[in-house]
């Protein structure tokens, strides 16, 4: 068994507790454990089960909310709950297995538990996985002596499109108001009432709108908050189960994927703790319904006289073959950095072995300038000094990370933001000088990371440099030398680092074409980059392989369906270099890539094997040292660190002028946006708003107040949006969702219309 | 801004953390409001940088925050154990008699609302009434008429 987890506390105290052990008997059975440990992972330690609805160490300390855990311990004249009680040297424990008094106490607990907890676990969605049904089975007396009516409350109450309530089956164990508080923080579930009276509720009729709040929903041991989505879907006893990871963004959640007669029911957590520690985003696990979408294509089209129009897969790999050779070795590859390394590798090696090109776009990159200072993400709960060059917000890019610092800000981290909105307010572009001057010996902060045992640097958005930037600052201040200390860089894509090795395990020539014969876009994503969008228009032919038509479809002549990262086999590489393995769900209704790419490159005469796991030991040989598939496990490993160089410091370029008006424009792509997210209905009430983000100072400047209508423009391109003032944001900025600022350019005026 | 917002903020700042100060804050806003309205919740929790469904949380909890609009005299009988035991609740009912209404309710025309309350911590000489927080004991259902008029003129 892993080592109980000790919790509160600095660092530094929990280290030094952890050496000290203390000798506990529970239930007759003598164990050791460091002190400060629970009674309850003490217990379990000594292979005795104490049971519990309330407790969960993940959002912290146990409260003794729900009495499940009552022990008796020796020399205390009640009856104590264990989750509460810090094991001390020498203490006699009896569970309820061994004393009656305990037994009593439990079984009486259990029966108020009971008191007004309805009985429809037939129709209930948590029945076949709750604690409440277990635990009754196990510990509950299967009779009941009320005789009184059950409480009936108005059910289910929706607090968000995804999250429905049940109060009658609610047993107020508060772990879903104490993450809302604690680990999320956002405070948006609470308890109200007292006593008997209480109850979950949000403010009024506010939906949750927490970017985390699906994680309640796990959390709850009962089936009060249930998911809207999965409601009445299926049964957890008729799943099959894939062990996958997420690839909507670089952090790589570990997920199961449960899907019933092929089709995917839900995601939930897999607990890597060094990755995600079974947390989600809602991106992350309410997402997976896009699959199902109408708007989804599942089979090839091809631009007709008037509009795009369905053919069978011979045809349309005949009409790819004869764009491939119509192109005469001017083919072009655009890369979403959502492809798994396999599917990368396997239209990098048509490209380049088949159609004999090597000019590819490749998403924003992730150098691998900061291996020296790979951590897990898990060690910035345990840092001391965490510095965040957040050009991008964390929370838009790699969501989890953003609890990550919660934690580490709970745990007594000193957390110092950098960019347009941050503690120390730089604009964009400067994240690199920020860099330059941290690195020098008279920066107060940059003394405080050199003094800290554990200080980490993260990288959140501001050009593919970030890395070397980063990395000459890392090394200046002597991270690779401290263990618990690194850098990570977050990038825009999923696996931006994958799919570049992929492509570098195809072929190592690099023959530009000089014109575009073919254009072969490659995701969504890279369809909706206005970059790909402009290669489009001077290709002289474009195919694409995408969810849904929506950008495609306006300009390229071939569309072949692709498939959704819950449907792919194949490994990614996260943000921290870690390389995990996904397994797709059961069944998919359009056709797997890597079944008509074999095909199509067996008639270009490329050897290309079809299989997953085929094409990583190919590119294994090739970039990844060899290793195996079976190496990465269910939980994959952080690769080693891999010996410092010395860094040139990087030269920090200045901010390119602004043209088209005064104001800068940042043009972010909000957490919930994408081609998966835009295709689930649930989750359009977190989309991002039409408005503009705009300081107070320019604000008032332009005689603008919060909610008015304004009108951003540049070069021609008008667009009108709500203004919103953020005080946190440097004045001649502003901000606008990507999805919302149509053609504008990056500089902007902002005005009443 | 109004001046209830700079006033919650200078009591934030007596606190280390501004949450602390959630309970005088709420307290400040009710003096405001006459009740908690959404609206004055909203404006704590801006004030406090926390969120009006933690100030809700809290202002449910307490007898003494007002949810709903209550009368300009609030009167609370004890009819806990001690006060029970020596008729809290021909107290009460005495109360329910002379006003109209039954606790829990305000009169028609706004001016008063009854409750029946838990301890009031006076259980020494029972029947605790408190009358806009000022403690009346012990109150015999006897002495009630002469209280209810008392507010009436007040």
């Amino acid at each position: 068994m892993s080592a109980p987890e000790l919790v509160g506390g600095s660092a530094a105290d929990r280290e030094r507790i952890a050496h000290e052990l203390v000798t506990v008997t529970i239930d007759g059975r003598q164990v050791q454990v460091p002190k400060g440990t629970g009674l309850v992972e003490a217990a379990a330690a000594a292979g005795v089960e104490i049971p519990v609805f309330c407790y969960e160490p993940r959002v912290g300390a146990g409260i003794g909310a729900c009495r499940m855990c009552l022990v008796e311990i020796e020399g205390m004249p009640k009856l104590q709950t264990g989750c509460t009680t810090p094991v001390t040297d020498g203490m006699v424990v009896h569970t309820a297995g061994t004393s009656e008094q305990a037994a009593a106490g439990q079984s009486a607990t259990m029966e108020f538990l009971l008191l007004n907890h309805p009985l429809d676990c037939p129709v209930c969605d948590k029945g076949g996985e709750c604690a409440l049904q277990d635990l009754s089975f196990r510990y509950g007396s299967g009779k009941t002596r009320m005789t009184f009516r059950k409480r009936s409350l108005e059910k289910p109450i929706p607090i968000s499109p995804t999250i429905a309530l049940d109060r009658e089956r609610c047993i107020m164990c508060f772990r879903c108001t104490r993450f809302s508080q604690e680990v999320a923080q956002d405070e948006e579930l609470s308890a109200v009432n007292r006593g008997a009276l209480s109850m979950i509720a949000t403010f009024e009729d506010e939906p949750y709108r927490g970017p985390f709040s699906g994680n309640v929903t796990e959390l709850c041991p009962v089936g009060a908050l249930t998911s809207t989505q999965y409601r009445f879907k299926a049964r957890p006893w008729e799943y099959e189960q894939a062990a996958s990871v997420c690839g909507l963004c670089p952090v790589g959640c570990n997920v199961a994927v449960q899907s019933r007669e092929g089709r995917v029911q839900r995601v939930l957590s897999r607990n890597h703790p060094e990755v995600d520690r079974g947390w989600l985003c809602d991106k992350g696990r309410f997402s997976y319904s896009h699959l199902y979408s109408e708007e989804r294509i599942l089979t090839p089209r091809r631009r007709g006289v008037r509009e795009l129009e369905e053919l069978g897969w011979e045809q349309a790999l005949d009409e790819l073959e004869g764009m491939i050779e119509r192109a005469q070795g001017e083919v072009v590859l655009a890369l979403s950095g959502s492809e798994t390394l396999e599917l990368a590798y396997a239209l990098a090696k048509i490209v380049r072995q088949g159609a004999g090109s090597d000019r590819v776009v490749l998403p924003e990159q992730a150098a691998d300038a900061l291996d020296p200072f790979r951590v897990p993400i898990s060690a910035l709960a345990e840092a001391e000094e965490i510095v965040v060059f957040e050009e991008c917000p964390v929370l838009d890019r790699a969501p989890l990370i953003e609890l990550w610092l919660k934690q580490a800000r709970r745990n007594g981290a000193h957390v110092t933001r950098i960019g347009p909105s941050g503690d120390i307010q730089r604009g964009r572009g400067e994240a690199a000088l920020a860099c330059q001057e941290l690195a020098e010996k008279e920066s107060a902060l940059g003394k405080r990371l050199r003094a800290a045992e554990r200080a980490i640097l993260l990288w959140s958005g501001g050009g593919g440099a970030g890395g070397c930037h980063l990395a000459a600052l890392a090394h200046a201040l002597g991270l690779h030398e401290k263990e618990g200390s690194g850098a990570l860089l977050l990038p825009a894509s999923p696996n931006a680092r994958g799919v570049a090795e992929a492509w570098a395990a195809a072929g190592d020539e690099n023959r530009q074409p000089r014109q575009i014969g073919l254009l072969v876009v490659s995701g969504d994503e890279a369809a909706s980059e206005p970059q790909v969008r402009q290669l489009a228009e001077h290709a002289r032919a474009t195919v694409a392989l995408t969810l849904f038509a929506g950008d495609s479809g306006e300009w390229a002549d071939l569309v072949l369906p692709a498939t959704g990262y819950l449907e792919r086999s194949g490994t990614m590489r996260n943000l921290e270099g870690r390389l995990q393995r996904l397994r797709g769900a059961t069944g998919s209704p359009a056709r797997r890539e890597l079944s008509w790419l074999a095909e199509l490159a067996g008639r270009l005469g490329v050897d290309l094997p079809g299989s997953e796991a085929a094409l990583f030991t190919e590119l294994s040989a090739k970039v990844l040292d060899g290793i195996s598939l079976a190496s990465l496990g269910d939980r994959a490993p952080l690769p080693p660190r891999v010996e410092a160089q010395t860094f040139e410091a990087a030269r920090a370029e200045s901010p390119p002028t602004l043209l088209g008006g005064p104001l800068e424009l940042i043009r972010y792509r909000a957490l919930f946006s994408g081609p998966e997210v835009e295709h689930v209905p649930e989750l359009s009430f977190q989309r991002p708003a039409a408005e503009v983000e705009i300081s107070p100072e320019d604000a008032d400047r332009r005689g603008i107040s919060g909610g008015n209508e304004v009108v951003v423009r540049s070069n021609g391109t008008r667009v009108t949006l709500r203004a919103r003032i953020n005080a946190a944001l440097l004045p001649g900025m502003v901000r606008v969702a990507a999805e919302h600022c149509a053609e504008l350019a990056r500089g902007v005026e902002v005005s009443r219309p | 801004m109004t001046g209830l917002f700079a006033e919650i903020q200078a009591v934030a700042g007596r606190y280390p953390e501004p949450k602390s100060a959630v309970l005088p804050a709420l307290r400040l806003a009710q003096e405001h409001y006459g009740h908690l309205t959404p609206e004055a919740l909203r404006e704590v929790a801006s004030a406090l940088g926390t969120t009006p469904a933690y100030c809700r949380g809290i202002a449910s909890f307490y007898d003494m925050f007002h949810l709903a609009p209550v009368g300009e005299h609030m009167i609370d009988v004890c009819t806990n154990a001690s006060c029970a035991l020596v008729g809290a609740a021909q107290v009460l009912e005495a109360f329910e008699r002379e006003l109209g209404i039954r606790a829990g309710e305000t009169t028609p025309d706004g001016r008063i609302t009854l409750r029946s309350a838990e301890c009031l911590g006076g259980c020494g000489s029972g029947t605790v009434v408190s009358i806009d927080e000022r403690y009346r004991q012990p109150v015999k259902p006897e002495d009630v008429p002469a209280i209810v008029e008392e507010l009436r003129r007040g």
